[in-house]
């Protein structure tokens, strides 16, 4: 076992693709209406044993050093989407419940209402308006679709998590994981396996917070106050 | 038997949280971060009393012992014994 072996060691978001059938609308989105830089472009000639198509790979900064990318193949014809639902990458038939198109999406988070409404101005002003504006307890976001189809959010958050919701986060995965190893699994035995680990996991965690809190820097390290 | 309701305890479930706990023979115990509110029978929690909106009505329960739920919508949320 090495020293990293146990580390989150990742940083973001390298790049998130999609196909494109519509690369002139998708730089006026994603460059001119919101604005993101062209960071990266790559031209490829096609290749390999998959009668690959020429290619333009596209890369928008979204921030953070992370990218949101697009594959355009020419001469590759585009998906018929006056019926049915969906975008150009899946298409599902009319009767598809809209929560289940809508569940797969990309959202971007703004640290602000000002930076939220200044997206929600520039995509006002064009082609792609927002469709929706949300605003519940904790999260704000804006709503469209882009020139592909694809379900496009950006999010602020209303208030920090807290470190409770991270516990209680890891306990509904740990419950939900439980519960699946049976057939029949539902919200009320979720809601019961979670109870159990609760009284399990929940004073041991407080605990551990507090004795968290008790700690100070020094220069070898955390110690008790 | 006493059925226990757990809660997080975020700023958003505090409201639920003050209303359940002045019903009659509802207690309330806090386990690690979590509200747990106690009862020998039927509790059923009105929502409109509460003033919270779906996002939080929908998703304020944590964890369930000894009761289940009859009834999730948007008039109430109501417990009977398992």
């Amino acid at each position: 076992m090495s020293e990293l072996s146990a580390k989150h060691l990742v940083s973001g978001v390298d790049h998130a693709a999609f196909p494109t059938f519509d690369p002139v609308a998708t730089v006026r989105f994603y460059r001119d209406t919101l604005g993101f830089p062209v960071v990266h472009s790559i031209c490829a000639a096609g290749w390999g044993p998959d009668d690959h198509p020429d290619f333009i790979h596209f890369f928008f900064d979204i921030g953070n050093d992370d990218r949101i990318a697009f594959f355009y193949y020419f001469g590759l014809e585009a998906p018929e989407t006056s019926r049915g639902k969906g975008d150009v990458y899946a298409r599902f038939g009319s009767d598809t419940p809209e929560f289940f198109v809508r569940s797969r999406h990309i959202a971007l988070h703004v640290n602000s209402e000002e930076h939220l409404l200044e997206y929600r101005r520039r995509l006002d002003a064009s082609d792609w308006p927002v469709e929706m504006q949300i605003q519940h307890e904790t999260i704000e976001s804006i709503y469209t679709h882009d020139p592909n189809g694809y379900f496009f959010e950006i999010t602020r958050a209303l208030r920090p998590v807290t470190p409770q919701e991270d516990l209680d986060a890891n306990l509904t995965i740990d419950a939900l994981v439980d519960i699946l190893q049976q057939p029949g699994a539902s919200m009320d035995a979720l809601l019961v396996r979670k109870a159990e680990l609760i009284m399990e996991r929940a004073e041991n965690w407080q605990d551990e917070q507090e004795a968290e809190r008790e700690l100070i820097p020094s220069p070898e390290g955390p110690v008790r106050r | 038997m006493t059925a226990r309701l757990f809660v997080l305890d975020v700023p958003e479930n505090v409201p639920i949280v003050e209303i359940a706990r002045g019903y009659p023979g509802v207690s309330l115990e806090k386990v690690g971060p979590y509200f747990v509110l106690a009862a020998e029978s039927n509790v059923t929690v009105d929502r409109r009393s509460t003033g919270v909106r779906h996002a939080v009505w929908y998703s304020w329960v944590g964890g369930l012992e000894g009761w289940q739920i009859e009834q999730w919508d948007r008039d109430a949320f109501r417990l009977v014994p398992r």
